[in-house]
């Protein structure tokens, strides 16, 4: 089962952390400041690191500077209230591996931690991806549907090069709108819902088992049909 | 931008009530020296033809005096030493003919009560002697003879020459330097309220730090603009403390809001699929509506408290559009929407492309809300006449009403066209912040046939 730090001043915070990633099948511990923090995650072997960008005795980027210093390359999602896209920059500068924003929903941390640990499993370098009969190749970039080329704009590949890279796991219209387009602000609209719907005209085709699933109140999933 | 009254005329409209204050001022100081030097001129001459009365009445009262028969010889020698002719003796026979002195006839304009009246004389050699004014008087003697005395009065015109001379000069001496120095002194005043006028420029634009200057004088200007400026801190104190409630107020119920949402939502999916289910779907849909909003609020605080930042960088605002139109365009199809794209060479500038695609998604995004299934949306970017860039985002939407134009940038503002959208009006708040702290400047124009946002970029100045 892989092993999640929360390093979280706010208690009432760390619980909801806790919770949600025991919920997704993860062993969490709780450390409250930063000194202790920084050790733990120095001394065991963590699957994912959740760091509050602001604690009582050390500070999350200087966390995270200290980590990565020390060639440990654990996954950290940053968690601030620090909103700003200039945080943001430095946070990820710093070393961590996403930022969220407080108040953040649970299944948005859920979903970002499971991306994260997905990220760490696989060889970052594979040319191919592949989810049932559904191929991209990233070199040639040219995708198949069973057998059959499909006709993508680029920005439909990059949706569907995330979407595929993180199958089988929830992901946002935030992380989606952050990772495809690189924007870090709320589009507002249904634009991505838009997005996402012409995808889905071109790879779910009739009568083939369709694979962008949406999940309620949360994103889409792209997962062979069970 | 269409602001309402520019304030520019106001300086002109000063400036021109300064000139006729002076003008006025010179007008009434010349028609005063006029009537003072007019009642000098009236008094001196009143004065020098009574004396002249007295010195004609003298003398023809001394000639009656003299012995009858001397009279002409008298006469003669009287005007024989009056060799200028300043003083003018004539003896006349019953008939009017000349006896003796040098007038050549008697004057018809000469009472016979023996007052003293005006005369033209005409004199005794024609030749050398012009009419002149001059006052005379005459006595019929007992014989029968006639004695007249003319006096040149032509003095009396000199004084009132010499007056009006003195009037000119007097004028030309004290007015012309004194408009001047009005003008002059005029202009300090008008150069400070110029200054005033330039620095409420950026207050109107909505900049409230801005203060007026106040000289160290302390006159009313000075107190004008030393009241303005308290007033200035007041309102900027009470609307920080405004913004500050309503941004404290979506801070604070962020969090218990998320909470409620995580709640909500983990019911939804127990109760996934059933009538429960749609239910707590809605509220939690509610919520993210409202989660949106204090977003978009706290992010419009955010941009506005934001300096404006050294570090950005050059910007292709060509590539921004073009990823605004790439990210926006599934959209317009599925409404049936045309969404041309059109990008001309366009001048250096420096900015934020982060912060600038949000600014034109937010404008994008409004045009193709407003804008009718089958409609037209354009984004063009060209360089205006100045050399700025300018990007007009056009819509064929209901377009913006005259009178709505300045408050579509306000926080909150929907018009009463977009009540019936989605959206919470804070989207050109956010627009407005982003392209303030770029310094450019964002209007909008078009009809009723679609609006048209347009922002304009000052390229950069290569140093």
């Amino acid at each position: 089962m892989p092993r999640a730090l929360v390093i979280e001043d706010d208690e009432v915070t760390a619980r909801d952390i806790v919770a949600e990633l025991s919920a997704h099948g993860l062993t969490a511990e709780w450390v409250a400041n930063g000194r202790d923090g920084l050790t733990r995650a120095l001394a065991d072997g963590y699957d994912i690191i959740t760091l509050d960008r602001m604690l009582p005795g050390m500070d999350g980027i200087d966390i995270v500077s200290a980590l990565r210093e020390r060639r440990i390359d654990t996954p950290v999602l940053m968690i601030s209230a620090l909103s700003d896209v200039d945080e943001r920059v430095r946070g990820l500068r710093a070393g961590g591996d996403d930022y969220l924003t407080k108040p953040f929903s649970p299944d948005e941390l859920a979903a970002r931690a499971e991306v994260l640990l997905r990220r760490r499993r696989p060889a970052a370098n594979e040319t191919r991806l592949r989810v049932a009969d559904l191929e991209l190749d990233l070199v040639r970039h040219n995708a198949l549907r069973g057998g059959q080329p499909l006709t993508l704009l680029p920005t439909e590949f990059r949706l569907l090069e995330f979407l595929m890279r993180n199958a089988g796991q929830v992901v946002t219209r935030q992380m989606i709108f952050e990772h495809v387009w690189g924007f870090h602000f709320d589009p507002g609209t249904n634009v991505i819902d838009v997005h996402i719907g012409r995808l889905r005209r071109k790879i779910d085709g009739t009568g083939q088992a369709p694979l962008i699933r949406t999940v309620r109140g949360s994103g889409y999933l792209l997962a062979p049909a069970d | 931008m269409d602001r309402g009254i520019s304030l520019r005329p106001l300086t002109d409209a000063w400036r021109s009530a300064t000139s006729r204050l002076i003008l006025i001022y010179g007008a009434l100081f010349a028609i005063w020296c006029v009537v003072l030097l007019g009642v000098v001129q009236w008094e001196a001459s009143r004065y020098l033809s009574r004396v002249v009365d007295q010195m004609l009445v003298a003398r023809i009262h001394y000639l009656e005096g003299t012995d009858a028969r001397n009279l002409p010889d008298t006469v003669a020698t009287a005007s024989a030493v009056d060799v200028q002719g300043f003083m003018r003796v004539g003896l006349f026979d019953a008939h009017g003919r000349r006896v003796a002195g040098n007038i050549a006839r008697v004057p018809d304009e000469l009472s016979e009560d023996g007052t003293v009246t005006s005369v033209k004389a005409m004199l005794v050699d024609a030749s050398r002697d012009t009419p002149m004014r001059a006052r005379g008087i005459t006595r019929e003697l007992p014989d029968g003879r006639r004695l007249v005395v003319i006096k040149d009065s032509t003095t009396i015109d000199g004084l009132g020459a010499i007056i009006r001379r003195g009037l000119l000069w007097g004028l030309s001496l004290t007015l012309i330097p004194g408009v001047l120095g009005g003008v002059l002194i005029a202009r300090g005043p008008a150069r400070r309220i110029r200054a005033i006028q330039q620095a409420m420029e950026p207050i109107r634009e909505g900049d409230l730090s801005v203060r007026l200057p106040v000289s160290r004088g302390g006159d009313e200007v000075d107190l004008l603009a030393a009241t303005v400026n308290t007033t200035l801190g007041e309102i900027e104190r009470l609307l920080g403390e405004v913004k500050g409630v309503s941004d404290n107020i979506a801070h604070d119920l962020r969090t218990p809001l998320t909470r409620m949402r995580t709640r909500l939502y983990r019911l939804q999916q127990q109760f996934a699929e059933t009538p429960e289910g749609d239910q707590l779907e809605a509220c939690v849909a509610e919520i993210d509506t409202v989660l949106g909003r204090f977003r978009a609020l706290l992010r419009v605080s955010e941009l506005e408290d934001r300096q404006r930042s050294a570090c950005f960088e050059e910007l292709d605002i060509g590539a921004v559009l073009r990823n605004v139109h790439d990210f926006y365009a599934p959209l317009a199809e599925d409404r049936g929407q045309a969404f041309e794209i059109r990008l001309d060479k366009l001048p250096p500038l420096r900015g934020d492309p982060q912060l600038m695609f949000e600014a034109f998604a937010n404008l994008v995004g409004n045009a193709i809300k407003f804008t009718p299934d089958g409609g037209a949306v354009r984004l063009v970017a060209t360089t205006d006449a100045a050399g700025d860039a300018r990007i007009d985002i056009a819509d064929t939407g209901p377009g913006i009403p005259e009178g709505e134009r300045e408050a579509v940038f306000r926080r909150f503002y929907r018009g009463d066209e977009t009540r019936t959208k989605p959206g919470c009006g804070l989207g050109l708040a956010i627009v407005s912040a982003i392209v303030r702290l770029h310094g450019y400047s964002l209007s909008v124009g078009g009809d009723e046939k679609g609006a048209v946002f347009s922002v304009t970029c000052p390229p950069v100045v290569s140093s």
